[in-house]
């Protein structure tokens, strides 16, 4: 579990990578949500992914799949 | 007939009255004009009303009935759009000032064929900002208020659409769905939701959320009236190369075959299992799975492991939506709401890197689902966890509810889901089960949520207008 004098060094840094440069309350609230979305990015970087999965969707059905 | 009266049927019922001439469009229209002109000032479904171009489109759809020509069920039947879809001559919001003073000059797709289908535009309805603002119940782009309850939302981002429907303001209307847009609001407000499968309907002329994520879809009072409209919207677009160049079946031919012998799948674990399912919507799902059960479906418990993963591969793609709007939120960032630069600022904090894992997991999921949709027909499961919340009670620093996770694994597959009533919360709010089938397999999936709409009467409840009066 991270401080939040830590999440605030990370966040700065994310914002300076990202080119946003923001006020008080656009910055407070951001840092709010992004605090909050941090387990389900962290989630998703935690997740790993095979070598085999390509990111490649399904392919685009051209045909209906009704089976009815 | 009353106006009233009018305004309370659904597509079907004020399509045929003006078959039977027993009503001209003209007159429908000016009833639901009038409708809304008595209660938009507390549910502020509409953000610009086509009072003149709804009453010529009228006029001509009764000349050509007059004459002996019916174009489809929706001739001369007053419908709604939501205001991120163009229409040539009108002004468009998408809720943002920062479109102040745009009118496109080009319909939308959608806009185009519903028109050819005969169909009387009522108006353009409010919306969340850009698809990803918060609520805003008051001010000059409010997005509505619940017509169960004006303390509620009515859920976003379709939100004006969802009201319009429910309160009788116009027989239906289109929405569009990033996450649950369509499906959200269709639950929240007692009405049919559909998001049809990705590349089914045409989004050239509809403002964008997330291009890969974006779908737009029919929202009304009845399943058979969703088929008809998305009859009307469904086909390739040249324009727009994610659509299929299949050609649509008959999305009501099938309609009525009942569920017998259907096998549908129950994701339990990640839905009916889930902690923060509220009580009343686990209740009246559940009584609806026994009454298809009843009607012959065989359910069975169904898994796919990287539901679990399906909000956080999501978020990712707001990336998408930053691409969109970085210049216009470098330049003029006070144009938006202040509660929605924090969420599009956040589409600019995922890394390149980020979104491709997600699309690798994306993948995943769809393989996933893909195996079980070989097992089950469709699956079934709540439409929301719970049922509408108090404006007081929504979380403006919150990027993403948990109720999402009901709908946008679905925007992440691109399969077709819909939305219908499946009862009241003990405090009198809608709620609704949903069901998700195959690619491009809207027939069984609406065929579905009739089997389950014919055998109860959730669909026939209006909200009281009395209640529309502001404390």
């Amino acid at each position: 579990m991270k401080s939040e004098e830590d999440l605030r060094a990370q966040f700065d840094a994310e914002l300076r990578v990202a080119g946003l440069e923001l006020s008080g309350e656009d910055r407070e609230r951001l840092f709010v949500m992004w605090a909050d979305h941090l387990p389900h990015r962290q989630a998703l970087r935690d997740a790993a992914a095979r070598l085999e999965e390509e990111p490649t969707f399904l392919e685009k059905p051209t045909t209906s799949g009704a089976s009815s | 007939m009353s106006a009233d009266e009018l305004c309370d049927l659904d597509i079907k019922g004020v399509g045929q009255a003006i078959q039977r001439r027993d009503v001209s469009s003209v007159e429908a229209t000016e009833a639901y004009l009038r409708r809304i002109e008595r209660y938009d000032g507390v549910l502020r479904a509409y953000i610009t009303i086509t009072a003149e171009r709804a009453l010529a489109q009228a006029r001509a759809a009764d000349e050509e009935l007059a004459a002996g020509h019916r174009r489809s069920p929706l001739h001369g039947v007053p419908l709604g759009l939501k205001d991120l879809i163009a229409v040539a001559g009108t002004p468009m919001t998408a809720g943002s000032q920062v479109l102040a003073g745009h009118v496109p000059e080009r319909d939308a797709f959608v806009a185009e064929r519903l028109a050819a289908a005969g169909a009387v535009l009522l108006g353009k309805l409010s919306m969340h900002e850009f698809a990803f603002g918060r609520p805003i119940p008051d001010g000059p782009l409010a997005t509505g208020r619940n017509p169960w309850d004006l303390s509620r939302v009515p859920a976003g981002s379709s939100s004006g659409s969802a009201v319009a429907v429910a309160a009788g303001l116009c027989a239906g209307a289109l929405g569009s769905d990033t996450g649950g847009s369509i499906r959200g609001p269709a639950s929240f407000c007692g009405i049919v939701g559909l998001k049809p499968t990705y590349g089914l309907v045409s989004r050239r002329g509809v403002v964008p959320m997330c291009w890969s994520l974006d779908h737009v879809g029919p929202m009304t009072r009845t399943v058979w009236d969703t088929a008809v409209v998305l009859q009307a919207i469904a086909g390739h677009d040249p324009e727009d190369a994610s659509t299929s160049t299949a050609r649509p079946p008959s999305y009501t031919r099938s309609l009525e075959d009942g569920v017998r012998g259907l096998r549908l799948g129950l994701p339990r674990r990640y839905y009916l299992d889930w902690p923060g399912l509220h009580e009343d919507v686990r209740r009246a799902a559940e009584a609806a799975f026994g009454e298809l059960e009843r009607q012959g479906a065989r359910i069975e418990d169904v898994d796919a492991p990287t539901l679990d993963l399906a909000p956080a591969i999501w978020s990712p793609f707001l990336a998408e939506m930053y691409e969109y709007h970085a210049p216009t939120a470098r330049e003029r960032p006070r144009d938006y709401h202040d509660m929605t630069r924090p969420r599009l600022y956040m589409g600019a904090l995922f890394t390149a890197q980020d979104l491709l894992h997600a699309q690798r997991l994306r993948a995943r999921l769809a393989r996933e689902v893909a195996d079980i949709l070989r097992r089950v027909d469709a699956l079934i499961f709540p439409g929301q966890a719970e049922p509408a919340t108090r404006f007081a009670d929504v979380k403006y620093t919150e990027l993403i509810g948990p109720s999402i996770r009901y709908t946008l694994p679905w925007n992440l597959l691109g399969l077709p889901a819909i939305c219908v009533p499946c009862g009241f919360s003990r405090g009198g709010l809608p709620v609704a089960i949903q069901v998700v089938g195959r690619p491009f397999d809207e027939p069984t999936v609406l065929r579905v949520a009739r089997a389950y709409e014919r055998a109860t009467e959730w669909h026939t409840r209006r909200p009281e207008p009395a209640g529309w009066v502001l404390s």
